[in-house]
């Protein structure tokens, strides 16, 4: 079983410090973790544990003060100028100026992809996320889960091992929440890209991840690593079983001062 | 059905508007023809209609024109003198802000001039331009575009850094050069607000024109203005030129808006 399992991203005692011109703050201390290839894993905490900051620091928009990473043996930014992965933010993102296929095809518009093999991609990752007949609306035209689901396809239209999402649904109601968890594990499951999600919702993390990642503040670290073994594939009936709920018992009690 | 939808629509507040203007022109005009203490009620606030009438008198003025075709003949030569002038200032004004956005320290050496130029009224620029550039006419374009360039400029660089962080980042995760940051992501999303700067300056430009005018006789609204007040014509010359003036500089600023919409037509859309 072992050799069968890449390591896709490895973090090494990963420290974070900001100088906020008066004193120093800790945000991240001696985060150490290993990511499999084509896992999804959750980092899950309140607000204050780094959570956000460490999926920055992996998509290279921060420098960590120590530690390493590693991306399929990489730096992140040799990952990033690879495109290795692709980021989905909490708020959409999308360019009210630009129709919905447009703002899938604008990252391949900066790698100088031809426009035909543009158009073809973003229809299909369109496609794929159920937006197909909406291809030639606005954002703005759109509900906020159907802009979600645009930025997920703007991730993935380039084609990245890695899908780097933060707090992607949060701003969402239960319902379109619900149901864009399930499509997000159909779409991870065509597609076999790694994912790291960062949520502070338990329940969310836990129906999601294959290992959640929890996090606690003051400083931000790792306090636990919880393997979810719930069967895949999973649907929405799976949270009324004792399993589900067991789970996000032991990740509750997992998280240390808060 | 159909009128109350019509008395709902935004064409209602528009005729409403004007309706009440107009009423209270009227107004305001009939109470000063019979006030006794106002000897020439034409002076203050003649009747609009009086106004529209003085527009079909065939009687020339100087010999060769009526009213309305001398105030028309210098409302195009003001006209093409503040488009010219408002032309360059945004011109100016957009690359002004590119810079400023560049460079950090460009905006900080900047932006004071920028404060200190607006804040020299326009009549005292006026002739230092005027000795600058040696022609009246240049100088009035100058003015102009002085005026233009300021609104644009910094409205444009508003909306440049009105750019959330997470368009840079997207940019930067794609590793995109300064110039497809530019091309985009931060010029297409400072569009509206270069068109706000664009509907601010619009009718400065022509404002300007007609004050400066007024410095040096030639051709120009403002000429005609300081003409028609010595009294060596009818009155109504100079109520031609506050009606035309009023209605050019609305106009510009509803052009700018069409010009908006065309450019960017997802604004039109209602947001679901």
């Amino acid at each position: 079983m072992k050799n069968t399992i890449e390591k896709e991203i490895v973090l090494n005692n990963v420290g974070m410090e900001f100088d906020n011109g008066t004193q120093k703050v800790t945000a991240l201390t001696s985060v150490s973790l290993d990511i499999n290839k084509g896992e999804f894993v959750s980092l899950l905490g309140p607000s204050g544990c780094g959570k956000t900051t460490l999926l920055r620091i992996i998509a290279d928009l921060l420098q960590p003060t120590s530690g390493s990473v590693e991306i399929g043996g990489e730096t992140p930014k040799e990952a990033r100028l690879k495109k290795k992965y692709g980021i989905v933010f909490q708020s959409p993102v999308l360019y009210d100026w630009r129709n919905v296929r447009k703002n899938v095809e604008l990252p391949l518009e900066i790698m100088k992809v031809p426009k035909a093999e543009r158009k073809e991609r973003a229809e299909a990752m369109l496609e794929m996320v159920g937006l197909k007949e909406f291809m030639e609306h606005y954002p703005r035209q759109l509900s906020g889960g159907m802009q979600q689901r645009v930025g997920i396809a703007r991730a993935l239209v380039i084609r990245p091992e890695i899908l780097l999402m933060d707090e992607p649904f949060s701003a969402l109601d239960e319902f379109t929440r619900e149901k864009l968890h399930e499509d997000l594990l159909n779409i991870w499951r065509k597609t076999n890209k790694t994912i790291i999600f960062v949520t502070h919702n338990i329940s969310e993390s836990v129906f999601l991840s294959d290992k959640i990642c929890v996090l606690s503040p003051h400083p931000g670290r790792l306090s636990a690593v919880i393997n979810v073994d719930l069967p895949r594939p999973r649907t929405i009936e799976i949270k009324n079983t004792p399993e589900y709920t067991a789970l996000i018992a032991k990740v509750r009690n997992s998280f240390e001062g808060v | 059905m159909v009128i109350k939808k019509f008395l709902k629509s935004k064409y209602m507040v528009n005729i409403v508007w004007i309706l009440l203007f107009f009423i209270g022109w009227e107004i305001v005009a009939l109470l000063v023809e019979l006030s006794p203490e106002i000897r020439s009620p034409e002076k203050v606030l003649p009747h609009f209609w009086k106004i529209i009438a003085s527009v079909f008198d065939v009687n020339k003025i100087d010999g060769e024109n009526t009213a309305i075709q001398l105030v028309l003949m210098n409302a195009k030569a003001t006209l093409i003198r503040s488009v010219e002038g408002f032309i360059l200032g945004m011109i100016w004004g957009f690359i002004l802000a590119l810079l400023m956005n560049l460079s950090g320290i460009i905006e900080k050496i900047a932006f004071p001039y920028l404060m200190l130029i607006q804040m020299i009224p326009i009549l005292g620029m006026a002739p230092i331009i005027l000795a600058i550039t040696g022609d009246i006419n240049k100088s009035r374009i100058w003015i102009a575009a002085i005026l233009t360039f300021y609104p644009v400029a910094t409205n444009t660089l508003a909306g440049f850094k009105s750019v959330e962080k997470e368009k840079h980042e997207l940019m930067y995760s794609y590793a995109a050069t300064t110039f497809q940051i530019y091309t985009k992501t931060l010029i297409p999303a400072a569009i509206p607000y270069f068109f706000t700067g664009l509907k601010i300056a619009a009718p400065l430009a022509i404002t300007a024109s007609i004050i400066v005018d007024t410095l040096q006789g030639d051709l120009g609204l403002g000429c005609l203005l300081s003409q028609s007040l010595k009294g060596s014509m009818t009155r109504y010359v100079f109520w031609q030129i506050v009606v035309i003036s009023a209605a050019i500089g609305i106009l510009s600023y509803v052009l700018m808006g069409i010009i908006e919409k065309i450019i960017s037509p997802h604004n039109r859309l209602k947001k679901n």
